[in-house]
């Protein structure tokens, strides 16, 4: 979920799922709603418009689920920090398990990140 | 005995009629109510009992009207219809004492209501033309009156009602033809003598009378492309009278062609019941494709009467072709499947009508885009609509499922006969009731989702409650019928075997019910849904069970997923319209949707939109192609024909001088 990212990260979410990448082949995919997820995965610094709709879809999320805050900005604001719009990082409004570093993170830290979690 | 209660019947519901002429406004609807039930039950009585002895109720008298007999016989045939109607007909008087048509109150409707019932219970058990077409028409034009009661309040129900005249009296003229025609060449207007005397007609004049007969009671029935008027008199009729119209008033049509096909004439060559089997398919395909895009629930149930009007036509074209071939116990059989549906669909359709008209009355719509939440809020009349759904969509343990599955079967078996035209009728004939089957379900998924649950989209949706204790009892008998002949068709399978046994021709090979089930005889198989029935119970408890097993953690509820939008409204649930889009799109050349976007701009300046409004319209393409050119030509033909008498009084001289030479010259 974008949640104020600057779609850098979204790009490389999306190439995570390219030839090159092909992280299906563990298991993982991107499922449109969140009712269909085992996890969340979060971009960019929350701001203010977002932040109820972050809320939301971390509850929409069934249980067992985790929540992945992928790039800096999803985990302390990044570049973003202090902006006027933004509430904040990812953990002040839900719950993260998992942090990925990088601006943007690399596809292979995304990949790797996520097998880590599943355990591929 | 059968014969005095047949009479009794036609009294009381004369008694009924005058009952809402004159009693006092207090009583009314009450008194012309209690009668017309007790007509009804009278008339279940005379059909209960016909079906179960055999011997027809006669009544035969020559003073009641000049030049012609009056003459009622009720064989087993007959009687069955007259069973559907008593049962409906009681069932939406009960109804009727809760309902609050305001014009179903007044002293017309309350005076015609009886008489509508009356004609319906008795043209089954006329047994001569003049009869028959006596009981006809008044059961037409006591319903079209019927049809107007609302005439005052909605200009609808003008044009409606247009309709309906045109249509009915066409299909009255093709029909008296067609049995003045048999009567004056076979020299006799009774039905018995009819029946003995056709088969030496010359061959034209039996396909003539029955092509008629075909377009008369098809006309009545609503197959296409006769159905026009259906449509738009059965939704706009009042609650009861649409139940009336929709669940007995066209089933006498399928009575009518069965009787003229099967009784009169004794079966005819297969291009007759490939005729019937074609406005069937025809019927089925179109009505259920219009139902699955309507987005007003009683226009939706109209068409599915439409649709499945054209199944039960499948199953009486099948009759035809297979005693045609020969194949007498798959003729009974189909005929059996096709009567079984006439009985089915009046216990479904009924209850469907009735409880969408207490929608009506509790939500103050039928449009289902202005309605949703209602399960809740009824809970009585939501669940007997969701029942109804269920059984129509021919699901089990509803009785819906059974008759469709005998009518598969009965076509499925005919197949390894190798007959040319069988070959290829049974196979079209399997693939539409499949098609219609699929449809139907997406229909009453669509009422059912759109109307009943979610959130309510208009505040007389949210302030609907339940509706008044007979309302919920004459639908609910329905619906509770719906459930105990899903269960047990043992109950009715044999007096519709009695029924169909009495088309003079068919036989059985041995019993369609063996115990619980339903047997198949001289075919391989079987249905028991008695089982079917107690699997469906038996799994609901295991998956009860399971989940009272695995759900160890408490269940934690959160909001309906809504993209995570802050504001949820009504709005934004899914509409009917959008849930019809798909297949209205898939089958644009036939439904041809028109769609009108009107844009209104902000006065400052014309980049900026104020409102945007879309309606999109589903025309019938056979009113658009058909009925309405036709329409357009005949007036031009009117205002070319005004032109010949311009109110010259020499023109007028002329003309006489003229007409009386030709006659002379014709003459001489
Ligand atoms: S971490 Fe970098 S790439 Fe990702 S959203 Fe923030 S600024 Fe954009």
């Amino acid at each position: 979920m974008d949640a104020g990212s600057c779609n850098g990260c979204e790009i490389e979410i999306a190439s995570i799922f390219s030839p090159t990448y092909d992280a299906e082949r563990f298991g993982i995919r991107l499922e449109a709603s969140p009712r269909h997820c085992d996890g969340l995965l979060v971009t960019g610094p929350v701001t203010r418009n977002m932040a109820a709709p972050l809320r939301k879809t971390f509850d929409a999320v069934p249980q067992p689920r985790v929540v992945v805050a992928v790039g800096d900005c999803a985990r302390d604001c990044g570049v973003f920090r202090g902006a006027y719009g933004v509430e904040g990082a990812v953990s002040d409004v839900v719950p993260v398990d998992l942090e990925i570093p990088g601006c943007p993170p690399d596809p292979a830290a995304i990949v790797r990140a996520l097998r880590g979690l599943a355990g591929t | 005995m059968t014969a005095a209660l047949l009479v009794a019947t036609a009294l009381m519901g004369l008694a009924g009629t005058a009952a809402g002429a004159i009693a006092p406004v207090r009583f009314r609807i009450a008194l012309s109510s209690a009668l017309t039930i007790a007509a009804c039950a009278l008339g279940f009585v005379v059909g209960a009992e016909v079906l179960h002895s055999g011997h027809a109720a006669v009544v035969h008298t020559t003073t009641l009207m000049p030049l012609a007999s009056f003459s009622l016989a009720l064989d087993r045939f007959g009687a069955l219809f007259v069973v559907i109607t008593a049962v409906v007909g009681i069932c939406a008087m009960i109804f009727r004492f809760g309902y609050d048509g305001q014009g179903l109150a007044s002293r017309t409707a309350s005076s015609i209501l009886p008489l509508f019932v009356t004609s319906l219970l008795l043209v089954p058990a006329a047994s001569n033309v003049t009869t028959f077409l006596f009981l006809w028409e008044l059961m037409a034009i006591t319903s079209l009156l019927l049809v107007l009661t609302d005439h005052a309040r909605r200009s609808e129900v003008q044009v409606a009602g247009q309709w309906y005249a045109v249509m009915t009296q066409l299909g009255a003229a093709a029909l008296i033809l067609g049995l003045v025609l048999l009567a004056t060449r076979s020299g006799s207007q009774s039905f018995a003598v009819i029946a003995v005397r056709s088969a030496h007609l010359p061959a034209w004049v039996r396909s003539t009378a029955f092509v008629l007969a075909v377009v008369g009671f098809g006309s009545k029935a609503g197959a296409v492309p006769l159905h026009v008027w259906l449509p738009r008199a059965h939704p706009e009729a009042p609650g009861p009278v649409s139940a009336l119209m929709s669940a007995a008033m066209v089933n006498l049509g399928v009575y009518g062609i069965v009787r003229v096909g099967m009784g009169l004439l004794s079966g005819g060559p297969a291009w007759w019941w490939l005729l019937v089997m074609g406005l069937g398919a025809l019927s089925a395909m179109f009505g259920s494709l219009h139902s699955a895009t309507s987005k007003d629930l009683k226009r939706l149930l109209a068409y599915s009467t439409t649709d499945n009007v054209g199944l039960m036509l499948l199953g009486v074209g099948a009759s035809g072709l297979f005693a045609d071939t020969g194949h007498r116990a798959l003729a009974l059989l189909a005929l059996v499947a096709a009567l079984l549906h006439v009985v089915f669909h009046a216990v479904f359709k009924g209850s469907l009508f009735l409880s969408a008209s207490s929608v009506h009355q509790a939500a103050g719509s039928t449009d289902l885009d202005q309605l949703g939440g209602l399960l809740r809020r009824m809970p009585v009349s939501g669940p007997i609509f969701l029942v109804g759904g269920l059984a129509i969509a021919a699901l089990p343990p509803f009785c819906g499922f059974v008759s469709e599955w005998l009518l598969l079967q009965s076509m499925l078996h005919g197949l390894p006969s190798g007959d040319v035209a069988i070959a290829v009728a049974m196979p079209i004939g399997v693939g539409v009731l499949a098609l219609t089957g699929g449809l139907t379900a997406f229909t009453f998924t669509k009422a059912i989702g759109i109307g009943l649950l979610g959130l309510p989209r208009t505040q007389d949706a949210e302030r609907a409650g339940e509706v008044g204790r007979p309302m919920w009892i004459g639908a609910g008998l329905l619906a509770v019928l719906c459930l105990v002949f899903g269960v047990a068709p043992f109950l009715v399978i044999p007096s519709v075997v009695d029924a169909a046994g009495a088309v003079p021709g068919l036989h059985l090979a041995g019993a369609l019910t063996r115990g619980w089930n339903v047997a198949l005889p001289g075919v391989p198989g079987m249905l028991a849904p008695g089982l079917v029935a107690i699997g469906l119970v038996g799994f609901g408890g295991l998956v009860a069970l399971g989940r009272h097993l695995v759900q160890q953690r408490p269940v934690r509820l959160t909001e309906a997923w809504g993209c995570g939008r802050e504001l949820q409204t009504a709005r934004m649930e899914y509409t009917a319209t959008s849930f019809g889009e798909p297949l209205t799109r898939v089958f644009e050349d036939v439904l041809s949707p028109a769609r009108d976007v009107d844009v209104s701009h902000l006065a400052e300046s014309r980049y900026y939109t104020e409102a945007a409004v879309i309606h999109t319209t589903i025309d019938d393409a056979f009113e658009r192609r058909v009925y309405r050119p036709a329409d357009r030509m005949l007036v031009r033909w009117g205002a070319v024909a005004r032109r010949v008498p311009n109110g010259s009084v020499h023109r007028y001289l002329a003309f006489g001088l003229v007409a009386l030479i030709v006659v002379l010259v014709v003459l001489a």
